[in-house]
């Protein structure tokens, strides 16, 4: 939808600057507080008649949205098959997650029916954030391996879960009555 | 409104006259000028999508450093290691959700000029807000009950079972209050106790003898977390909580410090990442507090408009904070 003709509301407040004899100072103050409200109730979708809105859309995706959730929650449960292989579970939960986002960005938030103009915004934005993802790839790759003195004194490592996993197996402070 | 300065004296010259609109330049010659908005949509919500996205850059930073941390760190603790819930974590996605639809159904009903739906679905959205704050609140009572905090004072996580951790737990029964405590539990007579605190009884005395040991070894100090709170294994899904009875558990007012591998590092991100959306959160709730003395009509469209744009974008952050923190 074109948004340039879509705003019968908007340009009569907007006309005072085109208009003859009318100066600014006038318009200025007034004309955006009333002629926003205008034209943000004749703006998307022109008002409430119709348009894309419908209660029965946002049920539908909400829907979707709790069934996407169920499914990351499923890779929780006992039955999810992928148990010992983390990696299958994390991929599938990122990819629910960005389904999720991809429906609550474009239907509840609206971008779906919005003009031109959500492309100005969130194609950079959505640049600036690979960006910073592929920025992160170096640390991810190569791993803190150098820490600070001070931690590397205090952190736990594999060994010490495993000496922890020892102890519990071992029960040596059990009693025969096995209350541990 | 660099459009006005230009376009009036354009006018000026011409000389029209009667009225005309801003496209009844069409016959003329010379530059149309007519009043273009920069970008198809009211200054308010271009200013809350511009806000949004360098809440994205916050958010993304905070993930990614998050990312980076769980992934470089030599040992990340299991979600039931630090007593997190699953269940809660999901039900707190569901009640997000829920809320993203209510304030979706109050920008409608504004439109439609049913103010009285409008503000009946913006107050929900307020309760279920609250009620995800609710819950946050309890889960995060729940760390604070097992001695994980974000801070290094208060928390009573250590990362491993070394000397440190073996000085921290004699400090801590070195302490007055607690010397008092043993000395009571100690003369109390085996009846008046259930056989699981009997039980306990016995292994905490064989505790604070291992601790004051001299020759105590590194396994020695492992047994020792394990007794005051045992880590859960894959397999012993049940107990309490989902971890088996530890001796904090049992004696609550004992506080002895734990061993989480991990812990420290798993605390700082959690608390962080959980407590900037709950700000967030709390933010969105003030703003809907403020819309709600308004009459919500057509005219406050806009308002809820960008108020639930707002809304979503915590919900979305809330839609990958619980994979990452949950269930990863």
């Amino acid at each position: 939808m074109s948004d340039h003709g879509d705003h019968p509301a908007a340009a009569p407040s907007h006309g005072p600057i085109t208009r003859l004899g009318e100066l600014p100072a006038h318009s200025a103050a007034e004309a955006h507080g009333a002629g926003h409200a205008a034209a943000d109730a004749g703006h998307d979708g022109h008002g409430a008649g119709d348009g894309h809105g419908g209660i029965g859309k946002y049920l539908l995706v909400f829907l979707a949205l709790c069934a996407l959730t169920t499914m990351s929650f499923f890779t929780y449960s006992s039955l999810w098959p992928w148990k010992n292989e983390p990696h299958v579970g994390w991929a599938f939960m990122m990819a629910v997650s960005c389904t999720k986002a991809l429906l609550v960005v474009l239907f509840f938030m609206h971008v779906f029916w919005e003009a031109n103009w959500k492309y100005v915004l969130t194609i950079p934005a959505a640049m600036m954030a690979i960006f910073l993802a592929l920025m992160l790839v170096p640390d991810v790759g190569l791993r803190t391996r150098m820490v600070a003195q001070e931690r590397e004194i205090h952190m736990a490592r594999p060994s010490d879960v495993r000496l922890l996993e020892q102890a519990g197996e071992a029960q040596l402070l059990s009693d025969p009555a096995g209350a541990h | 409104m660099n459009a006005t300065a230009s376009a009036i004296p354009h006018d000026d010259h011409h000389g029209h006259g009667g009225a005309h609109d801003s496209h009844g330049d069409h016959g003329h010659h010379g530059p149309v000028l007519q009043y273009q908005p920069g970008l198809p949509l009211t200054r308010g919500k271009l200013i809350m999508w511009l806000f949004l996205s360098t809440e994205i850059m916050f958010f993304a930073a905070l993930l990614g450093s998050y990312v980076v941390l769980r992934f470089g760190a030599p040992v990340w603790p299991k979600p039931h290691h630090v007593h997190l819930s699953e269940p809660i974590g999901a039900f707190n996605t569901f009640v997000l959700i829920c809320s993203s639809v209510t304030i979706v159904l109050a920008l409608e009903a504004a439109k439609a000029n049913k103010q009285s739906l409008a503000k009946l679905w913006m107050v929900l959205t307020l309760v279920l807000g609250v009620l995800f704050l609710g819950v946050k609140g309890y889960e995060y009572s729940a760390k604070f009950s097992h001695g994980i905090y974000p801070w290094s004072p208060r928390s009573r996580v250590f990362e491993k079972p070394d000397l440190y951790y073996g000085s921290a737990v004699r400090a801590r029964l070195g302490e007055p209050e607690i010397i008092d405590r043993l000395k009571a539990l100690d003369e109390t007579a085996e009846t008046e106790l259930s056989a699981e605190q009997v039980s306990a009884r016995r292994r905490l005395q064989q505790v604070r003898q291992m601790v004051v040991s001299p020759d105590q070894q590194p396994f020695d100090l492992a047994v020792v977390a394990d007794q005051v709170m045992p880590l859960p294994t894959e397999a012993a899904g049940g107990g309490h909580g989902g971890h088996a009875m530890g001796l904090n558990d049992i004696f609550p007012w004992l506080k002895l410090p734990a061993v989480i591998p991990g812990g420290t590092m798993w605390a700082s991100t959690y608390f962080l990442l959980t407590g900037f959306h709950a700000i967030h959160v709390l933010v969105g709730l003030i703003v809907f507090a403020i819309l709600l003395m308004y009459r919500l009509g057509p005219k406050r469209a806009g308002m809820i408009e960008n108020a639930g744009l707002y809304w979503h974008f915590v919900d979305l952050v809330w839609i990958f904070l619980f994979p990452l923190l949950y269930l990863f």
